[in-house]
């Protein structure tokens, strides 16, 4: 292997372990502690769905990042999401279409995107717009949800569900990724 | 895109979503001046006027524009005048509140 292609493999490793870890941070977070929150709060609303699903953040955000090779860094931490949420069940074939939907279809957005003439990667000449970002995401939460309700022949409601999460979990991402940056900051500067 | 470049348009993007949530104080010319200069500073620890000027987001700024900006960039905290080189050079520095 010429150094190049070793520093290249290295490299997707090492981003690898961060998406994934990221990732798995976010839905540890989501289904033990906001979750439960959700039921205490919302008892009415009778769905494993989340209504704030921050793992979806961390999809469209690495995807944004990563581009293609979004697909093989998130695919860790979906696939051990997968197994922690349904055992041995998750490598029944509806969720191991999901897993594929989860990891392909923010990538694939995002390169639909810049064939239509839309070039959201991050670029040095190019501004961050971070409400396209939140538009992508929506488009890629809706493609999901459809194909992954679908292999899960889900009701109706799931679908609907499916979407006020991702679009929540994408939006308190971002801010908790913004305030924490903030932060950062503040302290570095307090300590100049 | 390195590691540090991957983080640096990250922080550009909450950056933006800082600004259009009224919590930064940066006119859109300012912001545009602080992301060249921290594009460059990824890689050159310091950056030269003359680099920040040619960059693609400044490309159709003034220079009164550009340097009134700077200026109020510097007073902000944002960026600050490199005392050990020669004139011309800025260091982006992070804005105490």
């Amino acid at each position: 292997m010429t150094p190049a292609r070793t520093v290249a493999g290295l490299n997707l490793g090492k981003e690898t372990a961060i998406v994934s870890l990221a990732y798995l941070g976010a839905f540890f977070a989501t289904f033990e502690v906001l979750m439960p929150l959700q039921n205490i709060l919302v008892p009415a609303f009778d769905n494993r769905a989340s209504l704030l699903f921050l793992p979806h953040g961390v999809r469209v955000l690495a995807a944004w990042l990563l581009g293609p090779r979004s697909v093989v860094a998130l695919l860790p931490g979906v696939v051990l999401g997968f197994v922690y949420a349904a055992g041995w069940g998750a490598f029944e074939p509806s969720r191991l279409s999901a897993m594929a939907v989860a990891v392909t279809v923010p990538a694939t957005c995002f390169f639909l995107l810049r064939l239509l003439g839309q070039d959201l990667r991050p670029a040095p000449d190019r501004r961050p717009c971070w409400p396209c970002i939140m538009g992508i995401g929506l488009v890629i939460s809706m493609i999901s949800s459809v194909l992954t309700n679908y292999a899960f022949g889900s009701a109706p409601q799931d679908y609907i569900a499916y979407l006020i999460g991702d679009m929540l979990g994408l939006f308190f991402l971002m801010l908790i990724l913004m305030l924490i940056f903030r932060g950062l900051r503040h302290s570095r500067a307090s300590g100049n | 895109m390195s590691e540090i470049s991957k983080l640096t348009e990250l922080r550009k993007l909450l950056l933006d979503m800082e600004r259009s949530m009224g919590l930064q104080d940066l006119s859109t010319v300012e912001r545009d001046i602080y992301y060249a200069a921290s594009d460059h500073t990824t890689s050159a620890g310091a950056v030269k006027t003359t680099l920040l000027q040619e960059h693609a987001l400044l490309e159709n700024v003034s220079r009164p524009t550009f340097f009134r900006a700077l200026k109020s960039l510097q007073g902000k905290g944002y960026l600050e005048q490199c005392k050990n080189s020669v004139r011309g050079y800025y260091i982006v520095k992070v804005p105490a509140r």
